[in-house]
């Protein structure tokens, strides 16, 4: 039988572990020393290697989707009860194991590409530009094969913001992408610690657009570089592979601290969006495309009971709870999509939708039940 | 101008930020016995599991007495003085003087009338120490969340009978956590009772006097599936059980009823509120047989006996206190969040000075979960209309509901919806439109509130043309006349 909403009740803050106690505090460490290893030694490529797997870094996507499919069995022992969450984590999951895992391991195989030449087949496919900075730079654009270079461009141009505009930015933070995996399901078990604060919002709004405005200006630098006659002047600079070059400071900061460290290491004490709310330049430039889009929560009005389940458990630190006490419907740009609010709430208030217009709630205005 | 309000509730809330969006510079006092802070009342059971903590259930941000300059006083209020426009306050503190009242004092929970009913091991779930009592018998304390700030701050300004004193807790002589928790009533206090000592891992005792759970809003086949439901999760649904006693040598040990003795080392008594008014008996205002502030539909108070509107107190009433004229003519409280808050903000015109604003609520609607399944209710259910006539489906596929629309002669005039979300506005409109069964039939995919994927609701032809059965049992003695066409 499918019950939609959340099926049972939780015990989030009778659990230490998922409390900020010690125990979270261990969880975090640990988190934290793996990727420091990760990141800056060279400990994992010897076992990668025993295990038939070309480096570290395709261990690294065999634990993660090791952790993704833990963290699936998670979550959907919980929230498996509605069919949204079912559908959303099975996606989710199949593409970390197939287009993040597996096609990138066999397509140089596959393509019987020499040894030097693997990473241009190994093409990650789920990490659409912005995200990934790296793949429409000029350079690489010329070197991988012209297939690969027009999946690039289309992804990134047509597909995502095609997608965005139909379907939220929820198709690719909580359907697709491999960050919003884990967080939704290795991560799942931290999602009410994410901050809900004023100052929060004011510091993802600023952070947020930051990344994404230095990853469009930098590309765009890129394309200056290799279209016009400014030599290698922007390509030193952000694409040069010196230490101080972009790349390799975008790599460091954006790649390992942020992503990374900050954005799993802290899960279990800020929640398991850090990364996605304040950092990722793809989350901000598809939240813009929600905005003009069709993707809204719908709030039916004057039945929240303010129980601030919604708010809590919103991995995005979105106060949703203040929408439906005020019986506003809306579409934040931060708002992935994952569900989880609807599912919780206990009165059925809320509805994520993709409709054209708000015409229809016109026609279910409130009640004139006050007469002020 | 200085206003006071008792209660930090809802609609006490909700009338002062009313009050001072309008008015930046009166005096605005808050009086609240039970918390520091204005909490959702709805959410004590998640604070109870622990799927909240109890800042999650603050609506507000902790600052807001502060930067909206409300007054707070953390005192009962024990009397009223309508002539000198004051309030007494326990634990002898100063007379607070007003000049306009607003009283949202709330309910409180019935006291058991059975022996036995104060024993240690016994309580409620109705207000903050009610939790507290709970948390500390099932858990030993409260949750990672912490507890409330200065929970314990009133105690110095508090008189016997009030509801925010702690109940004894039994679990020293008990030895530690109760293994036989019961709970007695079958409301829906007592169905989130019974559904947070199962969440602890607890296998509760559910003692109902009715028939069947809920009798004032499910029909036998609803709540049925009800029953069913809460014992394939583990809870014992005892019903028709009246009962007798509480016993026990120190602590609740066992519950008498009719049916038989059981074991029980904690019992949870919900078997309603009533109005919050003790406090106020000698004062001199109108108060209904239940208890309960009767108001006009301005929401003013009313001197006892004298002409409605002849005397302008400066006392308003707003939430679970006020005893408001229902569609059917009687006066009762409205005891829910949504009409607190709509009162709060009616009466707030009032404390204002203006004596336009009005409250009527037209009909009525409400929704809960009853465990895991979503209920919906609009418009005239189980109420025993003139002429009713119910058309009942159980669906049984993927999705389990039951849809029951009622009717008086032709007309729709109530639902009651389990298993599936529903969008009551569009409910309620229909029900004002006089639709026919078989049209309503017809449209039902436009109130559907379910989530994504969930396979719409599909009533196959023999079932659409089956005939509506006679009234369902209702509450109500007297067929009610069918509103106003
Ligand atoms: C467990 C539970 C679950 C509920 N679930 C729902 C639900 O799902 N949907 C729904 O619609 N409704 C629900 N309700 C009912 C809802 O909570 C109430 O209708 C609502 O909270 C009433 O708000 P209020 O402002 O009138 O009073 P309250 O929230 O009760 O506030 C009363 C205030 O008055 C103060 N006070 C009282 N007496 C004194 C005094 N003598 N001196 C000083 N201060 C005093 C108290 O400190 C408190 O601040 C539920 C109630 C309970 C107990
Ligand atoms: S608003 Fe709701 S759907 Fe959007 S991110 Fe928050 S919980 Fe998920
Ligand atoms: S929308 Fe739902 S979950 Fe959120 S506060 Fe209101 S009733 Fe609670």
């Amino acid at each position: 039988m499918d019950l939609q909403g959340q099926n049972g009740l939780m015990t989030t803050f009778r659990e230490g572990w998922r409390s900020r106690k010690a125990s979270a505090w261990l969880i975090a460490l640990a988190l934290l020393a793996f990727y420091t290893d990760l990141y800056f030694f060279d400990h994992l490529t010897e076992p990668a290697k025993a295990l038939g797997l070309r480096s570290k870094w395709f261990l690294y996507s065999a634990l993660y989707s090791v952790a993704m499919i833990g963290g699936a069995v998670y979550y959907l022992r919980r929230h498996g009860n509605a069919r949204y969450n079912r559908y959303r984590i099975a996606t989710n999951l199949g593409v970390q194991l197939v287009l993040a895992f597996l096609l990138p391991f066999v397509m140089p195989l596959l393509a019987g590409a020499p040894e030097d030449d693997y990473w241009k087949y190994e093409y990650f496919a789920a990490s659409i530009w912005p995200l990934d900075h790296y793949k429409l730079h000029p350079s690489i654009l010329r070197a991988v094969p012209l297939v690969l270079a027009l999946t690039t461009v289309a992804l990134a141009f047509l597909v995502a913001p095609l997608l965005g505009f139909f379907f939220g930015k929820r198709w690719y933070c909580s359907w697709v992408c491999g960050c919003g995996g884990l967080a939704n399901t290795f991560g799942d078990p931290w999602r009410h610690l994410t901050a809900t604060s004023t100052a929060s919002w004011k510091f993802e709004k600023v952070a947020v657009h930051s990344v994404m405005f230095l990853a469009i200006v930098s590309t765009l630098l890129l394309f200056v570089d290799a279209f016009a006659d400014t030599g290698e002047t922007f390509h030193a600079v952000i694409a040069g592979g010196e230490w101080w070059s972009m790349k390799s400071l975008y790599g460091y900061v954006v790649g390992a601290l942020l992503a990374g460290l900050v954005g799993v290491g802290f899960y279990p004490l800020f929640g398991p969006r850090v990364w996605c709310r304040n950092f990722c330049p793809m989350a901000a430039l598809l939240g813009l495309t929600q905005k003009l889009g069709r993707f809204r929560i719908r709030v039916k009005p004057d039945m929240c009971i303010s129980c601030g389940n919604c708010t809590t458990y919103c991995e995005m630190g979105i106060d949703v709870r203040s929408y439906a006490q005020s019986n506003e419907s809306f579409t934040r740009a931060a708002c992935v999509g994952c569900g989880m609010c609807a599912h919780v709430c206990p009165r059925g208030v809320l509805k994520l939708e993709n409709a054209p217009t708000l015409q229809e709630d016109k026609a279910r205005q409130r009640l004139p039940v006050v007469n002020l | 101008m200085r206003i006071v309000i008792i209660g930090n509730g809802v609609a006490g809330m909700e009338a002062a930020l009313a009050v001072r969006q309008r008015e930046p510079a009166w005096e605005i006092t808050l009086v609240s016995e039970e918390s520091d802070h204005f909490f959702s009342r709805t959410a004590l059971m998640w604070v109870m599991s622990g799927q909240l903590s109890h800042r999650c259930i603050e609506p507000l941000e902790r600052d807001v007495y502060e930067r909206m300059g409300f007054h707070r006083v953390r005192a009962r209020a024990v009397g009223l003085d309508l002539e000198a426009r004051r309030v007494h306050l326990a634990g002898g503190l100063e007379p607070l003087p007003y000049d306009r009242l607003l009283i949202a004092c709330g309910s409180r929970p019935r006291p058991g009338p059975w022996p036995g009913s104060d024993l240690p091991g016994v309580g409620h779930f109705v207000t903050h120490q009610d939790l507290a009592w709970l948390e500390e018998e099932v858990h030993g304390g409260p949750s990672h969340g912490g507890p409330p700030p200065r929970p314990r701050a009133h105690l110095e300004a508090t008189s016997d009978e009030s509801p925010y004193r702690f109940r004894p807790v039994a679990r020293a002589e008990r030895g530690g956590p109760p293994t036989r928790p019961a709970v007695i009533g079958g409301g829906l206090i007592g169905i989130e009772a019974a559904e947070v000592l199962h969440a602890a891992g607890l296998r509760p005792r559910f003692f109902i006097r009715e028939e069947w759970f809920w009798p004032m809003a499910l029909d036998h086949a609803e709540s049925r599936w009800i029953a069913e439901r809460m014992r394939e999760h583990g809870v014992d649904v005892d019903l028709e059980h009246d009962v007798e006693a509480l016993e026990g040598d120190g602590r609740v040990e066992r519950v008498l009823t009719s049916e038989g003795e059981y074991d029980a080392d904690l019992v949870v008594v919900a078997i309603g509120v009533v109005p919050n008014t003790g406090w106020l008996a000698g004062a001199g205002l109108e108060l209904d047989r239940r208890g309960g502030l009767v108001v006009d539909a301005h929401l003013r108070a009313q001197r006892a006996g004298a002409e409605n509107g002849s005397e302008d107190l400066g006392v308003f009433a707003a939430g679970d206190c006020a005893s408001v004229r229902w569609f059917h003519g009687e006066h009762m409280p409205e005891q829910l969040w949504y009409t607190a808050r709509d009162q709060g903000r009616v009466a707030a015109r009032g404390l204002l000075g203006d004596g336009t604003a009005t409250y009527a609520r037209g009909h009525w609607y409400n929704s809960a979960k009853l465990f895991d399944i979503e209920y919906t209710t609009a418009g005239l259910v189980n109420m025993n209309v003139e002429g009713e006539r119910n058309w009942f489906f159980e669906e049984r596929g993927p999705v389990r509901s039951t849809t029951r629309v009622v009717l008086a002669g032709e007309r729709v005039v109530g639902f009651n919806l389990l298993g599936r979300r529903w969008d009551h506005t569009v409910l309620l409109r229909w029900i004002e439109e006089h639709r026919s069964l078989a049209w309503v039939l017809d449209h039902l995919a436009e109130a559907a509130f379910d989530t994504e994927f969930v396979p719409p609701l599909v009533v196959p032809q023999g079932a659409r043309e089956r005939a509506p059965t006679g009234p369902a049992p209702s509450a109500l003695p007297e067929p009610l006349a069918p509103p106003a066409v």
